[in-house]
């Protein structure tokens, strides 16, 4: 699909249904209001995360090797991996071993490192918090550059800002992010010098030194949503200003093109843009594993890669559970922001 | 608007052109963007898939990559011994760090070490032999490879300390490679007894407190590593910089560019050819290929068909053209080999009489005379063997020979190893001594897991040369043990291969601007001697 086309589909699924119902038929409950809506979600995550942890840890059990045998290397004997899976408890059944760790998980302990024996609470905390900046910085990056791009291309569809920022967005949509990430060290890094290649520096260090760390690795994972933010907002705003009878009424009482494109057509194509980016959050942490690799930065991203390479399964298992309730927690805000917009999803009107 | 229009993208290109500009042009005015050292702190970069994977932590007792993770803990413990070298590589020998000397005793069952005077941990403890014991017993149950727990130790008290200074390690036979490799094994790093006592095993992976020239101010495991000068370190003067900062990273091209942009002034380890010679070109980068010490082997399976049949093994040797996979893919760097040693290791020989060179046209008629041979060609995943396994296909397909590669993670390669059915690998036997963990013992004696030579003659040489200490009687033994290798056919070597340090230009050091054999994989810096120039 491309991404017009992906872009004018999901455009339609929150008008079709009514905006704060698109993706969960919830109308009945949003009466209840917002309490009643988290409530229900919350219940209905629990499957779902059991169901991801399960199958997390049953594909890194079919998967070759173990993590005494990726710990020790190519060089360990066979006598040397067996002693060491038994220290690791490795030698247990499969199944005593996911119900053990999921009854931790249950009491809030989300186990030991078999790799580090740190406690994975510990490593999530020290990593989570470079991610989290990481990603708000690309959201936002990409929102403050998609939004007047898409507005501007609106304004005057098939002009030179739109026909320039189609194919900017196209660019940024067809070069891979790891690709974009060294030409973007070369340019800036390596020739200009105005950004470091590698490293993150936190904000207690210094609020400059911490935007310029996160600038490269946020624009490498920015640029390609700016494509698929710019072009989906661009034709939904487009899809509103030729379609929609409260554009007609407004334009009748001569308001601005300009007050009508951005104060009523973008507030209601906002929902629709809601909801890929909350939809993109949870993909988009997982995706941070192979920038964070590249800028060598310490987030969660590459701790993840480091636990699959070692078979870490307790940390990879944590890790999945944590980026499978982001995901969900990410979808909630997006419905509960779905309320604020929209007086009709407050109120329940239908 | 329409003109506001227009400019945008003359902006944009009149913008990044000078960058362009600059990436076109790598050799020109490279000092001006290359790495240089700022201060008196240094940033090593080491590859996330080896050495700058350090998943366990540092503790040497507990860590099971300390052999990969060589650097940081040099730096960090600085090692009873360490290996060094001439300038140009030559007169390679184990020379003392924190111990001042050894000597060898009662036919080679008897190591002792003399531990050098007033050393002190940083944490202010004292470094002696009682330390140094209770360090060798710890690490005798790790599980690591690095622990050298397959050396003849005697059982009851393998170590006794007669003075605070001196170390004795006591052996049931002669074990001749004792002190060749004890520069890589988990006994080499020294840490505090009182420090993990007093912060405890957990933390102390992470934070270990040793006697080397610098300690640990944070250490976030296979990510980043920072060290401090250590100010009591026992040598005057030493070590030169005032912070170390060892940065993990996915990717040598990833890595050229960091040294490029000067946000690093250290690559250990470069095996990107198309790099290394990039780096060349860069004035502001200098290059230090390393002494090689571990020649690149294709293991035969001659426990399984086809390679039970020593003309099918024959037909290997005839067909593989080391010249061309050395020239063509390697620039002619590495030397071609045929035995398990290096030009930068003990005991080398460049030829071996006999050896079968390349014969395209005997490897043919052998083939036809075998009715075909159908073969799984399966190396661990890396650049280097990846790219040579590609080769060896191609070439042994010209001479009839059906070839699949497999390429395989840790995992998979050792369940091939277990399970046996495996034909020919792609591996490296080699390392500083022959005899040391890695080296041709581990890839062609009957007992070891990763062989695929079964022969009782080629046992009792590798042995025997194993438990002697006269240098001359060791060599002789090598050599009858290559021959035998050679005639029988067993593994045809290709080239020894040798990582290459890439580092800014201002920047000198032991075994890395000087040339050190590596004692394994990895050439050991004598990172308290490394220094910025002043600018």
């Amino acid at each position: 699909m491309t991404a017009d086309a992906a872009a004018t589909s999901a455009t339609r699924m929150p008008l079709a249904a009514k905006p704060g119902e698109a993706s969960t038929g919830r109308s009945k409950r949003s009466r209840f209001g917002p309490l009643a809506l988290i409530g229900g979600r919350i219940l209905a995550a629990v499957p779902v995360l059991f169901g991801v942890s399960l199958l997390t840890f049953v594909a890194l059990n079919v998967l070759p090797g173990n993590a005494a045998q990726q710990l020790l290397g190519a060089d360990a004997t066979p006598e040397q991996i067996a002693r060491f899976e038994a220290e690791l408890d490795l030698d247990r059944p499969a199944v005593e071993r996911y119900l053990s760790w999921l009854g931790h998980v249950l009491t809030g302990d989300l186990g030991h490192s078999l790799a580090s024996r740190q406690p994975v609470a510990g490593l999530v905390a020290e990593r989570l918090p470079v991610t989290l900046e990481l990603v708000a910085f690309a959201f936002a990056l990409a929102l403050a550059l998609a939004l007047p791009a898409a507005l501007l291309s609106a304004r005057r569809p098939h002009g030179a800002v739109d026909r320039l920022t189609r194919i900017a967005g196209m660019a940024a949509l067809s070069v891979p992010n790891y690709v974009l990430a060294l030409v973007l060290v070369l340019i800036f890094s390596v020739n200009l010098r105005l950004f470091p290649s590698i490293g993150f520096v936190p904000i207690d260090e210094g609020f400059w030194r911490n935007v310029k760390s996160l600038t490269l690795p946020g624009t490498a994972i920015a640029l390609p949503l700016f494509g698929f933010y710019c072009r989906f907002l661009r034709n939904d705003l487009l899809e509103q200003l030729e379609t929609e009878a409260y554009i007609v009424a407004a334009k009748a009482r001569g308001v601005r093109s300009w007050r009508i494109l951005v104060l009523h057509a973008l507030r209601n194509s906002a929902f629709g843009l809601l909801t890929i980016v909350a939809l993109n959050f949870g993909t988009l942490i997982s995706g941070t594993v192979i920038i964070e690799q590249i800028f060598a930065l310490p987030g969660l991203g590459r701790l993840l890669l480091q636990a699959v390479l070692t078979r870490d399964v307790v940390v990879v298992q944590a890790l999945v559970l944590l980026l499978a309730s982001f995901t969900i927690a990410a979808n909630l805000c997006a419905d509960l922001l779905y309320a604020v917009l929209d007086p009709r999803v407050r109120h329940g009107h239908r | 608007m329409r003109t506001r229009c227009r400019i945008s993208p003359v902006v944009m290109a009149a913008a990044l052109l000078p960058a362009l500009y600059g990436c076109s042009r790598p050799g020109q005015d490279a000092g001006a963007s290359s790495a240089s050292a700022s201060g008196n702190e240094l940033t090593v970069l080491l590859d996330a898939g080896y050495a700058g994977a350090w998943p366990g932590g540092l503790d040497p007792a507990t860590s099971t990559t300390g052999r990969a993770n060589l650097t940081l803990m040099n730096a960090v413990f600085g090692g009873l011994f360490q290996l060094t070298a001439d300038a140009d590589g030559s007169n390679a020998r184990v020379a003392g760090v924190l111990a001042r000397d050894y000597e060898v005793r009662d036919d080679g069952r008897t190591l002792v070490i003399h531990l050098r005077d007033g050393v002190r941990f940083t944490d202010g403890t004292p470094f002696d032999a009682e330390a140094v014991k209770f360090n060798i017993e710890r690490d005798l149950t790790s599980p690591c490879t690095c622990a050298p727990t397959a050396w003849p130790w005697r059982r009851e008290e393998p170590v006794t300390i007669p003075d605070p200074h001196t170390v004795v390690l006591h052996f049931t036979r002669p074990y001749g490679a004792v002190v060749n490799a004890l520069p890589a094994t988990n006994v080499n790093w020294i840490v505090s007894p009182t420090a993990l006592a007093q912060i405890g095993e957990a933390q102390f992976r992470i934070t270990p407190v040793g006697a080397g020239p610098f300690r640990i101010v944070s250490n976030q495991l296979s990510s980043k590593l920072v060290l401090e000068r250590n100010p009591t370190y026992w040598q005057q003067g030493r070590p030169y910089l005032d912070k170390l900062v060892f940065q993990s990273i996915g990717g040598e091209q990833a890595a050229m560019q960091v040294l490029q942009a000067g946000d690093a002034q250290v690559y250990e380890g470069m095996t990107s050819t198309p790099l290394i010679e990039h780096a060349m070109q860069d004035a502001g980068l200098a290059v230090t290929q390393q002494p090689p010490t571990s020649p690149y082997v294709v293991q035969l399976n001659t426990a399984h068909p086809p390679f039970d049949d020593k003309r099918a093994r024959e037909a290997i040797y005839y067909a593989t053209d080391v010249e061309a996979i050395r020239t063509g893919l390697f620039r002619g760097w590495y030397p071609v080999s045929q035995s398990f040693t290096g030009p930068g290791g003990l005991f080398h020989h460049g030829t071996v009489p006999g050896y079968r060179g390349y014969d395209p046209a005997r490897a043919r008629a052998i083939v036809a005379e075998l009715g075909g041979l159908h073969i799984t060609l399966g190396t661990l995943r890396s650049f280097v063997a990846e790219q040579v396994t590609t080769a060896l296909q191609s070439q042994w397909r010209e001479a009839g020979i059906d070839v699949s590669i497999e390429t395989h993670d840790f995992a998979v390669l050792i369940r091939e190893f277990q399970v046996g059915k495996w034909d020919a690998m792609l591996q490296t036997a080699g390392s500083y001594d022959p005899e040391a963990s890695g080296g041709v013992s581990f890839r062609f004696r009957s007992d070891q897991p990763f062989t695929g030579v079964h022969d009782p003659k080629l046992d009792a040489l590798l042995l025997d040369a194993a438990a002697s200490f006269d240098t001359h009687e060791r060599d002789g033994l090598y050599l009858q043990a290559a021959h035998y290798i050679s005639d029988n056919a067993y593994g045809p070597f290709l080239f020894a291969f040798a990582s290459t340090q890439v580092f800014a230009r201002d920047v000198s050091g032991p075994g890395l601007s000087t040339k050190i054999p590596a004692i394994l994989v990895n050439t050991g810096i004598w990172w308290q001697d490394v220094r910025i120039a002043a600018r």
